[in-house]
């Protein structure tokens, strides 16, 4: 349940409107194939739907994070796929505002204003979780920045127009010395590498972004050398309850799809839907659906109030990622033979779910911040 | 090029609709929608309006809550919207209808400062299915009317349009101002942008009573008086021919067929 305005609702009856015609049966057929649904992306460019996250002052529609949030659950019951790469390209805008330079965040924004898609490169075949193990180098030269190195798992690596990119300036201060670079595409030395093929979220292009010898202008920099790290942080903490609001999308999409089925599914002469075994199954999920909504609501709100939300934004991304799993598990289980069928949606539902146990933290980082601002240091 | 749409608020045409207990079509609680041929009409007018420069306005006869068709149509080409409401302009028929928009034609264009050069209407309503409303508009307005078409550009001052007729399509021309009546294109009306939908909240519209029209009451009184309505049959079940081979089965089906005297 969200509490909006009549502004928020009209917007979020236009997005559901797009997302029922456009989005959810069209992406069946992407599912299968793991071509990229370009009509369909271009479609959502044109409505704006790249730059809901955008702020006022750099041209976007400037929107409540809980009326963004609302939008972004519309488009996650969609296809978590969708939402994926119309969150991640909002995610992208973060570091530049974070780190000051509203020079480049007009750029950026300008690019997601008119349809274009950005990524954020921080993660390394030897740095997940593990993120300071970054081994992808910026050298000065001059006024320029000498890259190299190869990021994977890079949501939109394929097709951004922009990249944030995080880089070791001075490998001998761990994670002091990373920083983080705005690369625009078509950057010479700038490659797009393997993509993956993943279980779930397959309507989203995910591949390796390497770099050799890629020249980029000293004031490609964000913020200080050695700024990189905790920019990156930021971002990820400001982003992790979108993504909770994304596994809330899969998970709301889970309970209709079984109450649908529930109702016309008749054993024993009567709808499944009249026994308790299955009326309960219904209570639990939408009993950790709900809880996953407010508690990402919550920590967006706390942004929005300017309040700390690191621990919140945790708690919501982990907890939201955890149940979205259990309640596609439950679906597929209400409805039986047929949730185990390619030919019924929930199965597509369940290898969705589970990239938000992994991607944005891992929910095992997760708990880390949430048991690090509980107990402190000691 | 001053451009007039006509837009009726309807029940959603995606929910089926029956008949409550008194005999009346069951749509409490259904969404209210712009009429689909009413947006057809709109993105055809808009279309043209972006090759050609203008400005679209939109009307629409009906209660309060008719203001959200005109603030769809507002985030997806209109710039103005003009909402004619008043008690007993709620159940008109079209020649009723029709009277008061003519009325509504004269009144906005004293209000824009502008004649309209083009009217465009849906072919026909999705709650109604008359498609008698266009035409009788243009009788009123004394101008020209094409019915059912789906698509248009202007022509040696005039308009070109292509009319869908049950055997093709016919290219006609006519001098404007005209009235034309749009049935489906080959294209989608475009969804608003997060942008035009909120900038088209911020639009005043205004409203329009029956005295500022100057509406003789009679005239606002349907003509035709509805004796009942009733629900489409069902379909009746088909059958099903299934022999033990696909021969056989033919042979069953060119047989009943033949006894049905389809050929």
């Amino acid at each position: 349940m969200y509490i909006l305005d009549d502004e928020a609702k009209d917007l979020l009856a236009t997005v559901k409107e797009f997302c029922e015609k456009e989005v959810k049966e069209q992406c069946k057929e992407f599912d299968v194939s793991g071509e990229w649904a370009e009509e369909m992306y271009a479609k959502a460019g044109e409505m704006g739907l790249n730059a809901i996250e955008v702020p006022e002052e750099y041209g976007g529609i400037g929107i409540s994070k809980i009326t963004y949030a609302a939008l972004y659950e519309e488009m996650a019951k969609a296809d978590a796929g969708f939402f994926t790469t119309m969150a991640v390209t909002n995610l992208a805008l973060k570091p530049l505002i974070i780190g000051g330079r509203k020079d480049l965040a007009q750029k950026a924004a300008d690019i997601l204003i008119g349809g274009g898609y950005g990524a954020f490169c921080l993660t390394e075949p030897m740095a997940g979780s593990d993120a300071s193990n970054n081994k992808t180098v910026a050298v000065k030269d001059g006024d320029e920045y000498v890259l190299n190195g190869r990021k994977c798992f890079i949501t939109n690596g394929g097709i951004a127009d922009f990249y944030i990119v995080t880089a070791m300036t001075d490998k001998s201060k761990g994670v002091k010395g990373m920083s983080a670079f705005y690369v625009e595409k078509g950057t010479p030395g700038l490659s797009v590498g393997n993509e993956e093929n993943k279980m779930g979220i397959r309507t989203s292009n995910t591949t390796d972004v390497v770099f050799e010898d890629m020249r980029i202008p000293a004031s490609a920099l964000i913020g200080n050398e050695g700024d990189g790290f905790k920019i990156a942080m930021q971002t990820l903490d400001m982003a992790r309850a979108v993504m909770g609001i994304g596994a809330v999308g899969v998970a709301q999409r889970c309970i209709d799809e079984a109450v649908a089925y529930s109702k016309q599914r008749i054993t024993f002469g009567q709808p499944i839907g009249k026994f308790q075994a299955i009326q309960f199954m219904i209570a639990d999920m939408e009993i950790k659906t709900e809880t996953a909504r407010q508690m990402s609501l919550h920590a967006l709100q706390l942004q929005e109030e300017g309040l700390p939300y690191g621990k919140e934004s945790a708690i919501a991304k982990c907890y939201a990622g955890d149940i979205a799993v259990e309640v596609a598990l439950d679906a597929i289980q209400i409805l039986g033979g047929y949730g185990y069928s390619r030919e019924y949606p929930v199965e597509k539902l369940l290898r969705d779910a589970k990239i938000f146990q992994i991607y944005e933290g891992t929910n095992q980082i997760q708990r880390t911040v949430i048991s690090r601002a509980v107990m402190g240091k000691f | 090029m001053e451009i007039l749409v006509c837009v009726k608020q309807v029940p959603d045409d995606s929910v089926k609709i029956g008949l409550n207990a008194s005999g009346a079509p069951a749509i409490d609680g259904v969404t209210m929608v712009a009429n689909a041929f009413d947006t057809y009409a709109l993105e055809m007018a808009t279309r043209l309006k972006e090759a050609n420069e203008g400005t679209i306005t939109v009307v629409a006869i009906g209660p309060e809550k008719a203001k959200d068709a005109l603030k769809s149509c507002l985030a997806v080409g209109a710039s103005k919207a003009y909402l004619v409401s008043d008690e007993g302009l709620e159940n008109m028929d079209s020649l009723a209808t029709s009277y008061v928009l003519s009325k509504a034609v004269s009144k906005i264009e004293e209000l824009n400062g502008a004649k309209f050069d083009l009217v465009f209407c849906g072919k026909e309503t999705t709650d109604c299915t008359t498609g008698m409303v266009g035409p009788e508009l243009a009788e009123r307005l004394g101008v020209g009317c094409v019915t059912g078409i789906v698509d248009i550009s202007l022509k040696d001052g005039g308009i070109s349009v292509k009319q869908e007729t049950e055997e093709g399509y016919n290219t006609v021309e006519t001098a404007i101002p005209a009235v034309v009546t749009v049935n489906k294109p080959e294209y989608d009306p475009r969804y608003p942008t997060m942008k035009s939908k909120m900038a088209a909240r911020k639009i005043p519209i205004d409203v329009i009573t029956g005295a500022d029209l100057g509406l003789e009451a009679d005239k606002t009184a349907p003509a035709v008086k509805v004796t009942a309505l009733s629900e489409p049959p069902k379909k009746q079940a088909g059958v099903k021919i299934n022999e033990k081979t696909f021969e056989d089965t033919m042979a069953k089906a060119m047989e009943v067929l033949k006894e049905a005297k389809v050929f």
